[in-house]
């Protein structure tokens, strides 16, 4: 163990927001470059491989929104604003969902995406008509063998409007979290589903008051452990989703050494690997879009939450020094060159 | 020294009746001395249970077989000069646990070469458990006298004992866990309460080290772990160490920390 961590359970030290400002633009910027890896195929609703195609462009929106809403500086919001712009204009304006429907009535993934634009009023009527019809069945009530993804499933259908299946506390009640399982027996899929239980929980750490008490102690005394753990795998979106979770407690404890450690994983142009090292000189474009989209996301995703906890809790504030954040150039140096890539709507 | 250990995990499990150290091993083999040295303290750990709860080993004094034993490996094996600091806790736990569990019969108790930096001298008059030192640095580790250093809230332990303060988790729990050979009832109550004090992080040690799977590691920890006061229930501590047992496949020394913790609890959960 050659890591500087701190004590642990003491005082949790200020945040650095010269470091997370640098993350969080530094990754936006890399996003904002690989629009043309998010932009949907033609044969999206037929033969195109969701997992290449839907899911990165709605992890986009779902991300870039929150970033939007909560980040402190007006140039990340702005340029998270753009983004969230092009992901619905990828939808035809909502005109993918009418079709997706129609192509899996039951499947929960086009009234999940959905739902992420009709939260803020980007709605289309005729997917709208579709959803009302498939989410009144019975069959969309039938349980389904993940709790954490009907989590998910119940904060779109709130999103949208439509009457929840299902009683979202007895849900909760079933899943990794409300289970509160044994910290030391997750494996990396439960890892996964705990901070997505969060996630969707707190619609994506907008509203971090809808964790109770007894599963925010339950979180704060273990994410110290996960993050460490994870980290030594190497398995950087998780721990980007560990640092995210811990953003979401009271107070939002700030891992100092484990958000260091996240940093230093970026590679070329501020993107962050999904795992182990950066991809290699010999990459393509391609090969890094898919080898680091979720985990940059994740890192633009967990820095602003990350930020906006200090304003919320009135803690943290800029550490004496941050070698990470100057030695790359970060703050408002990184915002400026951000605005100046961004192009005029 | 698989077969020490098993020969003493066995007497835990079963009350120690007829638990006897030299029993288990040839007393001129040095493996099986050196067996002694690693496994410090628990070679005695039976012995603990006599005072724990009743039972234990019929009573055996420093003069006995088992006392003359363990001052064969604790002379064959002294720490040197530059020895690990766990090798000098080894050390000075098992000397300290030959005092607390095999009564003196008012002889000069053993008469094995003292170690370089620090060996317990038993003819020395202090009450054993405040001549102990864990500190993690060979300039740290203080002579035998050394005043009650792993109270934290004493000035004079302070530098020796920065560790049981300082220590990140994850080297706290490490440490912790080279140590769980001296979690036992009565031998290092200053340790056992500057440990007491993290043990939200000791908790997270034996997450880490569950994950790693680290077997060895886990069980020691949670070998402190039942001791500690305030243990969060969401740790599943029992059912964690009944885990590590089972998935350790059967390393009689994963198998000796579990049962020690089993015989020898305290504390509470929350």
């Amino acid at each position: 163990m050659s890591r500087g961590r701190s004590a642990g359970s003491r005082a949790a030290p200020p945040a650095d927001t010269a470091l997370l400002d640098d993350v969080a633009a530094g990754a936006l910027r890399w996003l904002d470059a690989m629009r043309p890896h998010f932009r949907l195929p033609a044969d999206v609703t037929t033969d195109a491989d969701p997992n290449l195609t839907l899911k990165p462009l709605g992890e986009l929106a779902e991300l870039a929104q929150v970033i939007h809403t909560l980040h402190p500086l007006a140039p990340l919001r702005d340029a998270a604003a753009e983004l969230f712009a092009f992901a619905w204009k990828e939808t035809r304006d909502g005109e993918l969902f009418a079709e997706l429907v129609r192509g899996e009535p039951v499947a929960t993934y086009p009234v999940e995406l959905y739902g992420v634009f009709a939260r803020v009023g980007l709605r289309h009527p005729g997917a709208e008509e579709l959803i009302e019809a498939t989410t009144a069945l019975r069959r969309w009530r039938v349980a389904r063998e993940d709790h954490t993804r009907t989590l998910g499933v119940l904060n779109a259908e709130l999103r949208i409007g439509l009457p929840p299946h299902a009683d979202a506390a007895d849900v909760l009640a079933h899943t990794g979290l409300g289970m509160r399982s044994e910290p030391w027996a997750l494996d990396r899929k439960a890892a996964y589903g705990i901070t997505h239980d969060v996630f969707h929980l707190t619609d994506w750490g907008r509203a971090p008051g809808r964790l109770p008490d007894r599963l925010a102690d339950y979180l704060r005394l273990w994410l110290p452990a996960w993050t460490v753990s994870w980290a030594e795998e190497r398995l950087w979106d998780l721990v980007g989703e560990f640092l995210a979770v811990a953003a979401c407690l009271p107070g939002a404890p700030y891992d100092a050494a484990g958000w260091a450690e996240f940093a230093a994983a970026r590679g070329a142009g501020d993107a962050v690997p999904e795992s182990g090292e950066p991809p290699g000189p010999d990459a393509t474009p391609g090969e890094r879009f898919t080898a680091c989209y979720h985990s940059t996301l994740v890192a633009a995703f967990a820095a602003t939450l990350a930020r906006a906890a200090v304003g919320r809790s009135g803690a943290g504030g800029p550490a004496p020094t941050s070698i990470a954040g100057a030695a790359r150039g970060g703050g408002p140096a990184a915002m400026t060159t951000l605005t100046g890539s961004e192009k005029s709507p | 020294m698989a077969d020490v250990a098993n020969g003493v995990a066995l007497a835990l499990d079963g009350g120690g009746g007829s638990y006897a150290l030299s029993a288990l091993l040839a007393q001129d083999d040095r493996v099986a001395l050196a067996a002694i040295r690693v496994l410090g303290a628990d070679v005695l750990a039976p012995y603990a249970l006599g005072r724990a709860a009743g039972g234990g080993p019929d009573g055996q004094s420093a003069g006995g077989p088992d006392g003359q034993l363990v001052r064969r490996a604790l002379a064959a094996y002294p720490p040197g000069a530059d020895a690990s600091d766990v090798s000098r806790w080894s050390y000075q736990g098992l000397a300290e646990a030959t005092r607390a569990f095999l009564p003196d019969e008012g002889t000069s108790g053993y008469s094995g070469t003292e170690p370089a930096g620090g060996g317990a001298n038993p003819a020395d008059g202090q009450p054993y458990a405040d001549r102990f030192s864990y500190s993690l640095s060979p300039e740290n580790a203080g002579p035998a006298g050394s005043p009650n250093p792993a109270n934290p809230a004493s000035p004079a332990g302070s530098a020796a004992d920065a560790w049981l303060r300082d220590a990140p988790w994850p080297k706290l729990s490490h440490r912790a866990s080279q140590l769980a050979a001296l979690a036992l009832p009565g031998l290092a109550p200053a340790l056992a309460a500057g440990l007491a004090a993290r043990t939200e992080d000791l908790a997270r040690g034996f997450v880490r080290a569950v994950r790693r799977r680290d077997w060895l590691q886990a069980a020691g920890v949670g070998r402190w772990l039942v001791r500690a006061p305030d243990v969060p229930d969401s740790l599943g501590l029992e059912a964690g160490m009944v885990y590590v047992r089972r998935m350790s496949g059967g390393d009689p020394r994963v198998a000796l920390h579990a049962l020690a913790a089993r015989r020898f609890p305290g504390g509470g959960s929350r």
